[in-house]
């Protein structure tokens, strides 16, 4: 390929500021190959993709560098570009002037010089690109949905309604999520449970929906249109086609003092449970860690008394195998706990709390439990120690959140809104009652928001105190919150009945773990990364997995709902199609010199590499040699620096090209 | 290396009768399994025409398997007949080997690598007590004096995992480990003496590739240093394109040689290529305590990904 045409961009100036773009241009034009070049602000504009096809007419250019942002930026603008002037998309390439070169150098003429490199060695790649074909590959139009709380639902509802199979994978016995758990919610202060439980229903009814609650995701393998996920239904030890879920083994269990983790510990359950009357699905599940009968093999009771003989001892972990097109996560989040961390953590808990050890010291989803009219207490707010009706509580807020010296930098987000709402919902109960609120900022940007929480204020007599709180300590039946008013400027303590703390939100346990079977990236805090912060919010950089929910970041309940509708459309959009057109950046083996020692396969993150025998034509084997399934390759290119022969490459990325650039510089 | 500052003992390390009892051991295996067409050949040696010597063959029928011998003279690692570089050998059937320790890693390595399945080959084990250097005077008995230096500090001697094991090995005496001491001091040196002693070696390199055409492991159809489009290794014995070559060699081999050595006994310009070998092996020992060639493996250290891989280099 001789005529190769060099289109440098100033990316307003992005580039032009520390890049001399036409000197780059000027110099590229004396490249051997280069039949034109040229620069332009903005390339990747309307004017500026036509300056490129007129070009390709006009000088009848066979392949195209354009030197300007990240391939990851505008490389399929481009591509197309060159596609509609008639050139093998895969002829054209980017030059990265601006991430690599521009952004991170200061001295204007190092810089220059520095471009001209990445532009020469650009174009001597190009010189060797062959002219390939896009890979097609079929879409299995089902979803995978991975949470069962409110994301998850509205996600795999809005799905299924658009006529998709949806499988989804609850970890816990029911589906419902934190939502089932809130009393109420803001900034309405509509019943959770009213809302929240058919849509519940409306999941298990649902004709597209397959619901494996208990369960957990094993395995996932394949790209985007054709996942492989292996799920791990964990033994429920009661058989869900027989069991009618009338609830005798329930009240005839003798375990009946386990600490109930859905009441927050508050209520008691037996060892054969359901975590709320209203779980979806109705089934129970036995705890086998507290049963009688796995810890002595004696009893049996609940086998005894179950009519349709639904329960069933022995039975085991099931796997499931499912064929999806798309992901979905929604894995939601937990709440930060104030108890020690383990050394190394780069989270800290508080000691000056007492480290979770005063029992009237609650975090806010143990109050919302308290005032839930279907909580331990039947909405009737106690203190956990005495069962005595609190007289002043102290809500603080930023607990956890916003502390840098404690490891959590972000905002929670939902805590200045839940704790106006706990202090109107407690005064709805307890008249004489008096909630004070230590907090930072009162951060309520949406809709009715700021409204709400004046009225805490205005109406329901919260008194706000703006300062953060040195310590908790027990001193008789009452806890002392000491604290700082800095608004006048005085050291405030309080004393007591009890004390809610607005913990911060942190990602599920076991987020980091999930990501690596999906192969998607996750911050430090293990909140799981969005493509692109503002324009690519719900989908991951892994293609065909989305994002919906408090597993990405913390939200509340309408920003969750609309991130999981937004996820939801994205997996229309990709299930509206029948084919999918993949980047044929594949991996291809030389089965000449191949001598099948099957390294490939070894280091494979796709799990693409195969073996394949070569027959001659009497069937008698010749030998065996490595061979890529290009509709799994990933074109990660870790056969290639792999084999010790050489004798797999990667399209685009050949030997030839890499070693062409290097002796170019 | 201090070669005039040591004395060597030239007592015998193990009596005639020993190795008279492995020879007979392989014969009659090797006829027993011939005769009842069990196998269509064994890779073995027989005696080489100077005293002193012995070389590699494959035995086809019981008549040639009656004069399979072992001695300290057997020094070849016969794996490499079961390569593929070596097509016609293995063209002929399933085969039976006969293999000393070194073999066996070899082996393994073969089997791990999907050269070669265990199925289709017999494998009689020997339980040596060592071999002769590469310039061991051969008139005498293998002895201090006359004994490999991979042999001095062998952690192989009895096999594993064959099919049947020839002979009983004799008490041997804790020898002098020439080859850790020779890599102790290797590592005491600054880098930049470390490079001095690897550029001398290197430079006298004359590219005859005897080290490739000899190792089991060099079983590519085509070697990386001999294509030219493009050409990552200069094939004229200069010192980049020599320093080149036994790097890559050294590289490939990491995670896989078994310490056979015979890279280094080929060599006609005496460079320590085990040397190189002994010490990519042990800093996969020190970093995923991992031994190349004790059983097959399907992943090595350098081609798995686990979640708990140190990643403290990543800054």
């Amino acid at each position: 390929m001789s005529r190769i045409g060099v289109f440098v961009c100033h990316c307003g100036e992005n580039i032009s500021r520390t890049v001399d773009v036409e000197k780059v241009a000027a110099e590229a034009g004396r490249l051997f190959g280069v039949a034109y070049t040229c620069d332009y602000k903005y390339m990747c504009s309307d004017p500026g993709q036509n300056l490129l096809k007129k070009a390709v007419a006009e000088h009848k250019l066979e392949g195209i560098v354009v030197a300007a942002c990240s391939p990851r930026m505008h490389e399929k603008t481009f591509r197309n570009a060159a596609k509609a002037a008639g050139v093998n998309p895969f002829l054209c390439e980017m030059a990265n002037i601006r991430e690599h070169c521009s952004w991170v150098h200061e001295d204007r003429d190092e810089a220059t010089a520095k471009a001209i490199d990445i532009v020469t060695m650009m174009v001597e790649r190009v010189k060797r690109n062959k002219k390939l074909q896009p890979i097609t590959v079929p879409v299995t139009k089902k979803a995978l949905i991975i949470g069962g709380g409110i994301a998850g639902i509205q996600s795999a509802l809005d799905i299924a309604d658009s006529g998709h199979q949806v499988v989804l994978v609850e970890r816990e016995p029911s589906i419902g999520g934190h939502m089932a758990q809130l009393s109420e919610t803001f900034p309405t202060l509509d019943c959770s449970q009213c809302i929240m439980t058919p849509k519940m229903v409306d999941v298990v009814n649902h004709p597209n929906i397959t619901l494996h609650t208990y369960a957990e995701i094993e395995a996932v393998e394949g790209y985007i249109g054709n996942f492989q996920v292996k799920v791990r239904k964990k033994a429920r030890s009661v058989d869900m086609a027989k069991c009618t879920g009338c609830g005798v083994c329930m009240a005839k269990c003798p375990q009946k003092k386990i600490p109930n983790s859905f009441d927050k510990n508050l209520g008691f359950r037996p060892a054969i449970y359901v975590p709320f009357p209203q779980a979806v699905p109705n089934t129970p599940v036995i705890d086998r860690e507290n049963c009688t009968w796995f810890k002595t093999g004696k009893c049996g009771v609940c086998q005894k008394v179950c009519g349709p003989g639904a329960v069933d001892y022995t039975q085991e972990d099931e796997i499931v195998v499912e064929q999806v097109g798309a992901v979905v996560v929604a894995t939601g989040f937990q709440l930060y706990d104030i108890g020690p961390k383990p050394a190394g953590s780069a989270i800290e808990g508080y000691g000056e709390f007492g480290y979770g050890t005063i029992p009237d010291v609650i975090d806010g989803l143990t109050f919302e439990r308290l005032a839930s009219a279907s909580g331990p207490t039947g909405g009737k707010i106690v203190r956990p120690s005495d069962g005595a009706e609190p007289k002043s509580v102290v809500f603080v807020q930023c607990v956890g959140s916003r502390a840098r010296e404690k490891g959590i930098s972000y905002c929670s987000k939902i805590c200045c809104m839940y704790t106006a709402k706990h202090t109107m919902l407690y005064k709805h109960k307890v008249h004489d009652g008096q909630a004070y609120v230590f907090f930072m900022d009162a951060r309520t940007p949406g809709k009715g928001y700021d409204e709400f929480w004046r009225r805490s204020i205005e109406e329901e007599e919260a008194v706000y105190i703006r300062g953060m709180v040195s310590r908790l300590y027990q001193k008789g039946d009452k806890v002392v919150v000491m604290g700082s008013d800095v608004h006048i400027g005085v050291q405030v303590e309080i004393e007591a009945d009890l004390v809610v703390l607005a913990t911060a939100v942190q990602p599920r346990e076991g987020a980091d773990t999930l990501a690596q079977k999906l192969g998607i990236s996750y911050d430090k805090y293990h909140f799981y990364s969005e493509a692109h912060a503002k324009l690519r919010p719900v989908e991951c950089a892994t293609a065909g997995i989305y994002l919906a929910g408090a597993c990405q970041g913390p939200k509340d309940i309408p920003d969750t709902v609309s991130q999981a509708s937004a996820a939801a459309a994205k997996v229309m959009t990709l299930f509206a199609r029948n084919e999918l057109e993949r980047e044929p950046i594949v991996a291809k083996v030389n089965e000449r010199f191949c001598v099948g020692c099957l390294a490939c396969r070894k280091v494979c993150p796709y799990g693409a590499v195969e073996e394949k025998e070569i027959r001659d034509r009497s069937g008698n084997l010749i030998k065996v040699v490595a061979y890529v399934n290009p509709g799994v390759c990933g074109g990660c290119g870790t056969c290639q620096a792999t084999c010790p022969s050489k004798s797999v490459e990667l399209d685009g990325y050949t030997d030839e090209q890499i070693m062409a650039m290097i002796e170019a510089l | 290396m201090n070669k005039t500052a040591r004395k060597y003992e030239s007592a015998a390390l193990a009596d005639e009768g020993y190795w008279t009892s492995v020879s007979q051991a392989i014969r009659q295996e090797a006829v027993r399994l011939l005769e009842q067409g069990a196998v269509a050949g064994v890779v073995g040696y027989i005696a080489g025409r100077r005293t002193g010597t012995a070389m590699p063959v494959v035995a086809a029928t019981p008549d040639q398997a009656k004069e399979l011998i072992f001695s300290p003279a057997c020094v070849n690692n016969l794996a490499l007949y079961l390569t593929k570089a070596k097509k016609e050998v293995r063209a002929k059937g399933k085969l039976a080997i006969v293999a000393k320790g070194c073999d066996l890693r070899a082996l393994a390595g073969l089997l791990g690598e999907s050269q070669l399945k265990r199925e289709d080959v017999y494998i009689i084990g020997i339980a040596c007590a060592g071999v002769y250097g590469a310039h061991a005077d051969r008139s005498q008995p293998l002895c201090d004096a006359t004994i490999a230096r991979k042999c001095r500090e062998c952690t192989v001697r009895e096999p594993t995992d064959t099919d049947l094991v020839a002979g009983t090995l004799p008490a041997l005496p804790a020898l002098e480990p020439l080859e850790a001491q020779e890599l102790a001091r290797l590592e005491a040196m600054t880098p930049q003496e470390r490079w001095a002693f690897w550029k001398e070696h290197f430079s006298r390199c004359i590219r005859c590739l005897a080290c490739r055409q000899i190792c089991p492991f060099c079983f590519c159809e085509q070697c990386l240093c001999d294509r030219n489009r493009p050409q990552s290794v200069e094939t004229t014995p200069r010192p980049a394109g020599n320093t080149a070559w036994h790097i890559v060699r050294a590289m490939h081999l990491a995670g896989r040689c078994g310490g056979c050595a015979e890279c280094e006994r080929v060599c006609p310009m005496d460079i320590p290529l085990n040397l190189l070998n002994r010490k990519m092996a042990k800093e996969l020992k020190e970093l995923y305590d991992y031994e190349a060639g004790l059983t097959p493996q399907e992943k090595g250290p350098l081609t798995e990904y686990k979640e708990d891989d140190d990643e403290s280099f990543i800054k």
